[in-house]
């Protein structure tokens, strides 16, 4: 009983954490009318969904009596994917007709019209089966304008792959987003491995004033909000941007073409801010680790005449793989994931805006557009998750040997 | 030995002088000598889109790959600056020291050994000191001042002052802080050892795990853009007039299951205080797999002896969770608590993505965000309210920063260092 209730709650667990992901990946490979009309549950069994067609093309008709033709070919003619397909329940009915209660006037009104029915079309009679014949049938020959109808049709379940196919080739946005992207987190993960591992050798095995004390106020500074730094970094940016302009002024002949202007918030700017935000988790990683490693070898290569900077290279770092490889997933997760410094220190211009601002703007853009939307986040989470997964065992030891920086 | 001090002074601001001059140069010319570089790039994704026929404008081409060669060769100057620092540094700190010491190795050795961890952690304290450190007391000292640099506390008056701007923000974001820091911590650690305990008894747990920790990858935004298809509602009409005609076109599986019709589209995250559950239940969701992670590997640390003979003696399972295994891991369950409070207090991103202006889901973070973009006609002290709101940030973190340094000290101490 209670082994039965394990696997129960465990699975239910399991079935809350993904569901939210078959919602993503599900409404993004459903047409853009499905997944703002019904929810991605309804995916996968016939769902009655509204569409609308147009009875002929404008202009192209000889007058007529009756005139057939059928819904799914109408609707079908311009579609290369997410084909209709099902059965046609109802029209919408609009138009006006005599009014019951007022003699000689008429009423709008709006009903739902369902197969084999008849109804009322532009003086015609206009009838539809459920497989979408339809006929359309005038007292005497005529040419009528088309007719835009909305049919409501249990749909048969049909996937695509267009919301990807826009975002990427026909929207600029999100391959600008996954370009800035990536120029900002990898060398926002490289610089602060590099310059963090000389430190950590330097905090485990050098001797210096001062080291144990520095050391516990570097790694203090890991849970300090990044937010407290963002105005006086901000400001110290925009005075070298004002300094590079006018050196920039000086030197070269750019007034002419008034492109003296440098920017204060860029990517460097970016780098250099996750550089330093990272420094206090990598060092104390790392620090951890080298202290871990023998210290006999160190101490006999100090013998055989190495420098430190020959230890460093050629023992430590090779020595020191699974720990730098578990701080640089650390730091790519986190520089691929950030908004909040991002948004305050990097750059603002809609092409360089990287893929978390991106997809907050499109949660407002395309909030019509839920294709699109969740297309846009699948591709967002996809780096991130194959780097993770890929790299899981490294990415659990970070963790288990420094549970302490807050995201 | 004393005559040796000014040498390593001396030595060192020679080092520290050729390096501030020479790296920036180094980069800006690495940068204009490199620059011919992203013609050649443009020419190739030109080519490129020749080939494969893409179907958007060249322009777009153009520039995208513009970008590229620009972003590559960022990439490796960047990453060449860092090591010609290390590089130079070493080479020069030896050269000097060998002509400085004239000829006395155990001098020069002396010399070398004495700056030598200098160059090492300089960069890291450098930046920590400009990027963290300074920034921090300097946003103190902004949050005191006016516009114009005189001394004021009117800044914090949100605290006290009905009238002052930010009154009623600030007392929305306490009371969401304080919810989100009881609620999430707890929820996340109580779910965390369920599954740690649950996954561990059951063959499949390693599956189901690696499950429930992926959400660790992902941004909060990502999160937040994933949880609308459950928490949303509504859904657009698709024709002009549906109304009552159709069949229900709700989108939101939650507010389905609710049985919330689709005219009653509100979101669940934006309900009136409700909503605030529904944007921390995307935090747990997110969080869940780090303390699952921690707790399944200390709960494997649990010594087996002290489990056998709590068999012996008979305790049922409950019993030995909570008497025997729980209090073992603790401290674990501790050091968890403290990453996830400190995670809780910086939360940002998730009341931004979902529901950046409704002051009802305010925490300190997005406060911080609303003064800077909102509050601007409030008068030209925003700035130093801003810096204001970040200090308040900064004193919520502050028990756990002390918390931590403790732990810190104590565990360097149990390293032998």
């Amino acid at each position: 009983m209670t082994r039965t209730l394990k696997h129960v709650v465990l699975l239910l667990i399991v079935v809350i954490w993904v569901l939210p992901f078959i919602a993503l990946v599900t409404t993004s490979l459903r047409s853009e009318t499905a997944s703002k009309t019904s929810g991605f549950w309804t995916a996968f069994t016939p769902t009655e969904l509204g569409h609308r067609f147009g009875t002929h093309e404008r202009g192209e008709i000889e007058p007529f009596v009756t005139m057939s033709g059928n819904i799914f070919e109408r609707l079908n003619k311009d579609r290369e994917t997410f084909e209709v397909e099902g059965d046609v329940k109802s029209i919408l009915f609009k138009g006006r007709v005599p009014d019951p209660e007022r003699e000689g006037k008429t009423k709008l009104i709006r009903q739902l019209i369902f197969a084999g029915e008849p109804m009322d079309v532009r003086g015609g009679e206009f009838v539809f089966q459920a497989n979408g014949d339809f006929t359309w049938t005038f007292p005497e020959a005529t040419a009528p304008r088309p007719k835009n109808l909305d049919a409501f049709i249990n749909q048969d379940p049909v996937f695509g792959t267009d919301a990807y196919v826009e975002v990427l080739f026909e929207n600029k946005n999100v391959p600008n987003a996954l370009i800035a992207s990536f120029i900002v987190t990898i060398p926002a993960t490289i610089i602060p491995i590099t310059i963090a591992a000389f430190a950590a050798y330097a905090f485990a095995w050098m001797r210096f004033p001062g080291r144990d004390w520095l050391f516990v106020i570097v790694v203090s500074l890991m849970v300090v909000p990044t937010q407290l730094a963002f105005l006086p970094v901000l400001q110290g940016f925009s005075g070298i941007a004002s300094w590079a302009t006018s050196l920039n002024a000086w030197m070269t002949d750019c007034e002419t073409t008034r492109t003296c202007q440098v920017a204060s918030k860029t990517f460097a700017s970016l780098w250099v801010t996750h550089t330093a935000f990272g420094l206090p988790l990598a060092i104390y990683l790392l620090r951890n680790y080298i202290v871990g490693l023998p210290k006999e070898l160190l101490e006999s290569a100090r013998i055989d005449g190495a420098s430190h900077l020959q230890i460093f290279t050629r023992l430590i770092i090779p020595l020191s793989v699974p720990a730098l490889a578990s701080f640089s997933i650390f730091q790519f997760l986190w520089v691929w994931n950030d908004l909040i410094v991002a948004l305050y220190i990097g750059p603002a211009d809609s092409a360089d805006l990287v893929f978390p601002i991106r997809l907050q703007k499109q949660l407002g853009t395309f909030k019509d557009q839920l294709h699109l939307l969740n297309a846009s986040a699948v591709i967002s989470i996809i780096v991130p998750v194959i780097v993770f997964l890929s790299m899981q065992r490294y990415f659990i030891r970070g963790l288990l040997a420094g549970s302490v920086k807050g995201g | 030995m004393s005559s040796i001090r000014p040498i390593i002074a001396g030595n060192g601001l020679a080092i520290a002088l050729t390096i501030v001059f020479v790296l920036p140069i180094t980069a800006v010319l690495a940068y204009v000598a490199t620059a011919p570089l992203d013609d050649l790039m443009v020419r190739f994704g030109v080519w490129l889109h020749e080939t494969y026929s893409w179907n958007f404008s060249t322009f777009d081409t153009r520039e995208r790959f513009a970008k590229i060669g620009f972003a590559i060769r960022s990439i490796v100057i960047a990453v060449g600056i860092s090591f010609l620092y290390f590089w130079l540094t070493n080479w020069l700190n030896q050269g000097l020291a060998r002509v400085s010491s004239k000829g006395s190795w155990g001098k020069e050795s002396y010399i070398i050994e004495a700056i030598q961890p200098w160059i090492f952690v300089g960069p890291a304290l450098v930046l920590l000191l400009l990027f963290l450190f300074i920034p921090a007391f300097s946003t103190l000292s902004l949050s005191f001042q006016e516009a114009d640099g005189t001394r004021t506390v009117r800044n914090y008056a949100f605290i006290w002052d009905q009238s002052a701007l930010g009154y009623v923000q600030f007392r929305y974001a306490m009371r969401n802080s304080l919810m989100w820091l009881v609620l999430v911590p707890t929820v996340c650690i109580s779910l965390g050892l369920l599954i740690a305990v649950l996954a561990d008894s059951v063959k499949w747990g390693i599956v189901a795990k690696t499950l429930i920790f992926v959400p660790m990858a992902i941004s909060f935004v990502g999160a937040a853009v994933i949880w609308r298809n459950i928490f949303a509602g509504g859904g657009i009409q698709p024709q002009e007039a549906i109304n009552g005609l159709t069949p229900s076109y709700q989108i939101g599986l939650l507010k389905a299951m609710l049985g919330h019709t689709a005219a009653y589209n509100e979101p669940l995250y934006s309900l009136k205080f409700w909503g605030n559950f529904f944007l921390m239940w995307i935090l747990v969701w997110v969080q869940t797999g780090f303390a699952m992670v921690i707790f399944s590997a200390a709960l494997r640390g649990v010594p087996e002896d002290t489990i056998e003979a709590a068999k012996i003696d008979g305790a049922n399972p409950f019993q030995m969770f909570f008497r025997v295994k729980l209090p073992q891991i603790y401290s674990t369950v501790v050091v968890v608590w403290t990453t996830l409070v400190i995670l809780v207090l910086k939360m940002f991103d998730i009341p931004y993505a979902l529901s950046a202006n409704d002051d009802d889901k305010l925490l300190l973070a997005t406060m911080m965000e609303n003064a800077r973009n909102n509050w601007s006609v409030g008068g030209d002290n925003v700035e130093n309210l801003f810096a204001a709101i970040a200090v308040m940030l900064m004193v919520t973190v502050i028990p756990n920063m002390i918390y931590n340094a403790r732990r810190i000290r104590r565990e360097q101490k149990e390293l032998g260092h």
